[in-house]
């Protein structure tokens, strides 16, 4: 059975699906039985969740329209 | 961005419409961003998305659409980054810096591998709930900021732009194992910060 500490340090390879077979079926039986675990996983993830739905920090110094219309232009200069 | 949405904004690029160049930049500015980050760092991430846009241009017409479009920027942006520094790169591969507020370390088990501390219940359980707290958004950045940038950099691409290891691989050029260890650090650190707001309500 695998310790607290080794499953933490498993937890990111079980979220990105990294873990061999026996290693994914110890993960498992050791969740199975430790709630504190259990809550860490699901933080985890909740973490992961958080961060995807996080707003980007904005482009700083980006004029966007300025940008597309010299891509646009240069575009038109190759053809 | 599906392949219909895909060919449809191709047609309108290769017409050289201003509008979709600007759709273009609003779609993937983050994640040509973001690589770029990874490879070069904060000082010249902007320089090497810069040069991205423009070898896209130049390239546009050759693109052959054996991949996606996405790909295809990320790729060419990882190309630009990597001529901007030819050489060492700024910092050892693995080398770790200090975070806001920790990580999940060996401090938190004892010696038989048992939590010492625990982690606690949170209070919000939805990352709506947890984003609507601007302190706790300010946090999150503050601590994805003070991450090794290789390191903010492939936390980024995983989490944010939704990419697979092998495509982080590719784009950095490093193994898989050290992506593995790279988002793990990355990652406890953020839980780490999480917890203590949730634990104390600041940052």
């Amino acid at each position: 059975m695998l310790t607290c500490k080794e499953q933490v340090e498993r937890s990111s390879d079980y979220l990105d699906g990294q873990l061999s077979f026996r290693e994914r079926l110890l993960v498992r039986h050791h969740l199975m039985f430790c709630p504190n675990c259990r809550r860490f996983i699901k933080q985890m993830r909740l973490m992961q969740a958080t961060l995807r739905k996080m707003p980007e920090s904005p482009v700083v110094d980006v004029d966007v329209d300025q940008l597309a219309a010299k891509l646009a232009s240069r575009h038109r200069d190759n053809q | 961005m599906t392949i219909v949405d895909e060919t449809v904004l191709l047609e309108r690029l290769l017409a050289g419409e201003q509008q979709a160049y600007r759709e273009l930049i609003e779609t993937y500015q983050g994640a040509m961003r973001a690589v770029a980050y990874a490879i070069v760092g904060s000082r010249q991430a902007d320089e090497a998305v810069q040069d991205a846009w423009l070898a896209v241009v130049r390239n546009l017409s050759g693109f052959q659409r054996r991949s996606s479009l996405k790909t295809w920027l990320l790729t060419i942006t990882a190309n630009a980054a990597k001529n901007r520094y030819k050489q060492n790169r700024r910092e050892v591969l693995l080398d770790d810096l200090p975070s806001p507020h920790g990580t999940i370390g060996d401090e938190r088990f004892s010696g038989d591998g048992h939590w010492l501390l625990a982690p606690h219940a949170w209070h919000e359980d939805t990352p709506e709930a947890l984003l609507s707290e601007d302190e706790l958004r300010e946090c999150l950045e503050h601590t994805m900021l003070s991450l090794p940038e290789l390191q903010r950099g492939v936390l980024v691409l995983r989490e944010r732009q939704g990419l697979e290891l092998e495509e982080i691989c590719n784009l950095l050029e490093i193994s898989l194992s050290n992506v593995r260890v790279l988002l793990h650090r990355a990652r406890l650190k953020v839980f780490a910060t999480l917890e203590h707001f949730e634990e104390t309500g600041q940052c």
